[in-house]
């Protein structure tokens, strides 16, 4: 049993966010100093499906953001990774893209604010889209840059001289053969968009509702509650995506 | 086929890496090509596949001119150093690739694959996947998916230089014999002297962005520049010992 103690107890500790969430969403009452919730109660979830007009809408509408804006970029990010495969300048453009993350996504949208109200988007879905499309691109530009060397040009040209069309080359051997990175990019992309809060919050200027900001706006009412059970939501599609993609997750000594 | 180059010329970063070269290689024949790093060998397989382009010159291929031809329709397939194989298909699915692209049905281009796995003697591996296999099997697989399409002319660069000794003459005789009777025109770029003399019906000297193709092993071996006669020295000063 001994042996188990460590491993046990970093399970433990990894897992705890995971298993108090839900514990917290329904808890009829959780007093000091019990471990556990007195009594349960469904009665948070039911609220958070019902009030203001129910979660739903805004979770369509971060599902439709981030699926958009994951796909979006990982797309341009795999093409102009292609485009600039064997280019002299590419290292240069891909120094470029970290400029992106050089100051707080927060600071970058309060300075993209202004050309998005004066563009007429600000405060909207498409606004919002735009600019985590600008925050997320340079991420993919950096990643499908390094994915496209040698190896890949070398596969393209083999399948040319074995006869392909560029079509075929594509369709049978280039994509199946980047599946896995092209899911491991957009998992990550969908991942940053569904957790974004500050670029969403700056240029929604709050008329654009996310999960992520409606959790947050149930924390700011004080209602741990309703605001575990938007977060158990909120860990959800992470949790399934990750599970996807876990054999490329996973650690390989 | 038969192979004409006719004065081709190419340079990169202001260097002349190919100039005005030209040769020709008749069909069924094997040239060995050698040089030094960076002489412009890959250069000239490069050309002839279609991947880079000449600035004059021609590139012929069984009579046809095909210097303005795309890769696909040339029929001459390039192999590199490394066997490059599709990582999401298993070895019978690597072989039959290039009939399938060609659009050659699932069955009729399994059936081809699966003769041509016996014959490179990796039937039983034909539903690994290709890291699981040894660099010599890989390095086989690669060699049947590209006779598998029948292609007028190999391109082979340095393709044996990643084996082990043994694995490399036991390729080098596998190829020599699958060209030999399938009768395909091959140009085999490599470091190795040996090897050129092993594996070429004709060899030539790469120097200067221009080919030298000698007449015979003793114009070749005369020349200093090939290193046929250090190595030749080599191998005597043992015998003096």
């Amino acid at each position: 049993m001994r042996k188990y103690a460590v491993p046990i107890f970093i399970v433990a500790v990894l897992i705890l966010p995971f298993l108090y969430l839900p514990a917290l969403s329904a808890a009829g009452e959780w007093k000091h100093p019990s471990l556990l919730p007195v009594s349960w109660t469904s009665g948070h979830w039911k609220r958070l499906f019902a009030a203001h007009g129910g979660i739903m809408p805004v979770v369509t509408v971060s599902f439709l953001l981030s699926g958009i804006v994951a796909l979006l970029t990982t797309a341009a990010g795999f093409l102009l990774g292609r485009l600039l495969a064997g280019d002299p300048g590419r290292r240069q453009i891909q120094a470029v893209g970290y400029l992106a993350y050089a100051f707080s996504p927060v600071i970058y949208a309060y300075c993209l604010q202004f050309f998005f109200l004066k563009a007429g988007i600000g405060g909207t879905f498409p606004g919002v889209l735009i600019v985590q499309f600008l925050l997320f691109f340079p991420f993919s530009v950096i990643y499908f840059i390094s994915y496209w060397g040698r190896n890949m040009m070398a596969l393209e040209e083999l399948c040319f001289t074995l006869g392909a069309s560029r079509r075929a080359a594509w369709m049978q051997a280039l994509l199946p053969v980047s599946a896995p990175a092209l899911r491991t990019a957009f998992f990550q992309i969908f991942v940053f968009s569904w957790f974004d809060f500050g670029l969403t919050q700056v240029i929604g200027q709050g008329r654009v509702s996310t999960l992520s900001l409606t959790v947050w706006q149930y924390m700011a009412e004080g209602d741990p509650y309703i605001a575990a059970a938007g977060s158990c939501l909120l860990l959800l599609p992470p949790a399934i995506l990750m599970l996807m993609n876990e054999k490329n997750i996973r650690f390989r000594p | 086929m038969k192979i004409k180059v006719d004065n081709i010329s190419v340079s990169r970063s202001g260097q002349q890496v190919l100039n005005g070269l030209s040769f020709e290689l008749q069909e069924g024949h094997i040239l060995s090509v050698m040089g030094k790093s960076g002489c412009g060998k890959t250069t000239l397989l490069r050309v002839i596949a279609g991947l880079v382009t000449t600035e004059n010159g021609t590139v012929a291929i069984g009579g046809r001119d095909v210097t303005e031809v795309p890769p696909q329709e040339r029929g001459a397939v390039y192999l590199y150093q490394e066997p490059l194989l599709f990582p999401h298909l298993n070895v019978l699915e690597n072989l039959a690739f290039g009939l399938k692209i060609r659009g050659e049905n699932k069955k009729s281009s399994e059936d081809k694959a699966f003769d041509m796995l016996e014959q490179l003697d990796l039937a039983a591996h034909a539903n690994k996947r290709s890291e699981q296999l040894s660099g010599g099997q890989r390095q086989r697989v690669a060699f049947g998916r590209a006779l598998l399409v029948s292609p007028a002319v190999l391109l082979l660069d340095e393709p044996f230089s990643n084996l082990d000794s043994e694995t490399r003459t036991a390729m080098q005789q596998l190829y020599r014999k699958m060209a030999h009777e399938r009768e395909i025109t091959t140009i085999f770029v490599t470091h190795d002297l040996k090897e050129a003399v092993i594996m070429g019906t004709r060899l030539s000297y790469m120097d200067e962005g221009r080919l030298l193709v000698y007449n015979d092993l003793k114009s070749f071996s005369a020349d200093t520049r090939t290193g046929m006669q250090r190595e030749i020295g080599f191998w005597q000063s043992f015998d003096r010992k």
